[in-house]
């Protein structure tokens, strides 16, 4: 078996070379959380670990005029350390909060939660509902995607072999500011999320002027429930049995399965009781 | 085939060798004779594995042992020559808040370095910043009344 080989570039544009050089060969390691244990199981062998713990650039959190920058080498813990983030996507903050545990959120990266696209991602769904943007860079081109439109099935992505996630934006909007994460895991730390939903919401003289829903564990891939979300806007947020209502779209939309931590059918059932409880705190 | 070398500091000794690109930090020190690192799960969970790096808690088999280059490493045993590493060691034995010791060299590093950070907090906090480290014999009671009597010392001396 061909060994594995270690390089630590010092910049992005290094990196971007040696994923252009190295393809499928390269990988990327920064937290590690998720690598170590794959190199372990024998699922990654015989890699170029490339190594972008040290590029400065990559890192941080940076508020600009109108949005928020999160660089994909943030960890989770300086989530939870951000007055940003607390203030502009409080549920993202809460969602960090409840990321792993203490020890793991010092290494665990926003990027690297994303790129592995587990269909539980923590990160993913609270920046879904902030309808964050990711900046996707290769030696040859950049572009912007939304994060809806990044993922395509279980640990899988639009991601070519020769790019990476060099930034995360959302917008400082009122939406952005309300917002409630709710994890439901087997246990409070270390927990894969049996379902977990964000939920941001903008009500303007009682109607649901926006609002944006997301879901993980419950479908393929971390999922925005734009049938929900287009059925709720413009109702009064008070009206009889919308609730209700909404319960049985969210469990019409969702598409779980069975696995070691919950049935398909308790998936389904969970889903309707999340969304009414994250709705009921934004109202 | 390239040669890999780590050179680092673990409880204030220069050590340097050659390592495995893939080589995890926790497989690097249990074999520099750093065995008070434990290796439970290896995938990041249980926490026996717990090191301080540079101020923060990592758990070292989610590390590449090349990551740690140049770092400064704590572990438990180097904690001994720190007081509030002493004074844990006492509490845990104080409090019979160890059966099979397996979890205590990582749950003392976790300990050590949150209480470095916040040195008076209540039972709540204490269960909130251990929750990355697993006791499978004692319950945990025993561990947070261990770290909760050195807090209380420490609020005492404040």
């Amino acid at each position: 078996m061909v060994p594995f080989k270690y390089i630590s570039p010092k910049t992005k544009n290094e990196v971007l070379e040696i994923l252009k050089e190295e393809k499928v060969k390269a990988c990327i390691v920064a937290g590690c959380t998720n690598v170590l244990p794959n190199i372990r199981d024998k699922k990654i062998v015989s890699k170029v670990l490339v190594d972008i713990s040290d590029i400065e650039e990559l890192r941080g959190i940076s508020k600009e005029k109108d949005k928020v920058c999160i660089g994909p080498l943030t960890t989770i813990a300086e989530l939870t350390n951000s007055e940003a983030i607390s203030k502009e996507g409080e549920v993202l903050y809460q969602a960090a909060e409840q990321f792993a545990d203490p020890i793991v959120r010092n290494n665990a990266t926003v990027g690297g939660n994303l790129v592995t696209a587990s269909p539980a991602a923590d990160m993913a769904v609270p920046l879904l509902t902030l309808d964050a943007i990711l900046k996707i860079e290769s030696i040859e081109r950049k572009r912007g995607v939304r994060l809806k439109d990044f993922f395509i099935g279980p640990e899988k992505t639009i991601l070519r072999e020769d790019e990476m996630i060099t930034g995360i934006e959302f917008e400082s909007s009122n939406i952005n500011k309300n917002g409630c994460f709710i994890k439901l895991g087997l246990r409070k730390a270390m927990a894969i999320a049996v379902a977990s939903i964000a939920v941001n919401l903008e009500v303007r003289e009682n109607k649901i002027a926006q609002v944006r829903i997301a879901m993980g564990s419950v479908a393929p891939t971390p999922i925005r429930l734009t049938v929900v979300e287009g059925f709720l806007k413009n109702k009064e947020v008070n009206s009889n049995g919308l609730i209700e209502e909404a319960i049985n779209k969210v469990r019409e939309e969702v598409d779980p399965i069975s696995d070691i931590r919950a049935s398909a059918e308790y998936r389904r059932y969970v889903s309707g009781i999340l969304f009414k409880r994250a709705f009921n705190k934004l109202t | 085939m390239e040669d890999y070398i780590v050179e680092l500091t673990v409880n204030g000794e220069r050590i340097s060798s050659p390592v495995k690109p893939e080589e995890s930090l926790l497989k690097f020190l249990r074999r520099n004779g750093f065995t008070e690192v434990k290796c439970g799960c290896e995938k990041g969970e249980c926490g026996t594995c717990t090191v301080i790096i540079n101020k923060k808690t990592v758990k070292s088999c989610i590390m590449l042992a090349l990551q740690a280059r140049g770092k400064e490493i704590w572990t438990a045993k180097g904690l001994e020559k720190q007081e509030l590493g002493r004074k844990l060691q006492e509490s845990f034995v104080n409090t019979g808040a160890i059966q099979c010791g397996f979890c205590t060299p990582g749950i003392i590093v976790t300990a050590k370095n949150y209480l470095d950070q916040n040195p008076i907090p209540d039972k709540g906090e204490i269960k909130k910043a251990i929750s990355g480290n697993l006791c499978r014999c004692t319950g945990y009671k025993k561990i947070v009344d261990a770290i909760y009597a050195v807090a209380v010392e420490n609020q005492k001396s404040i």
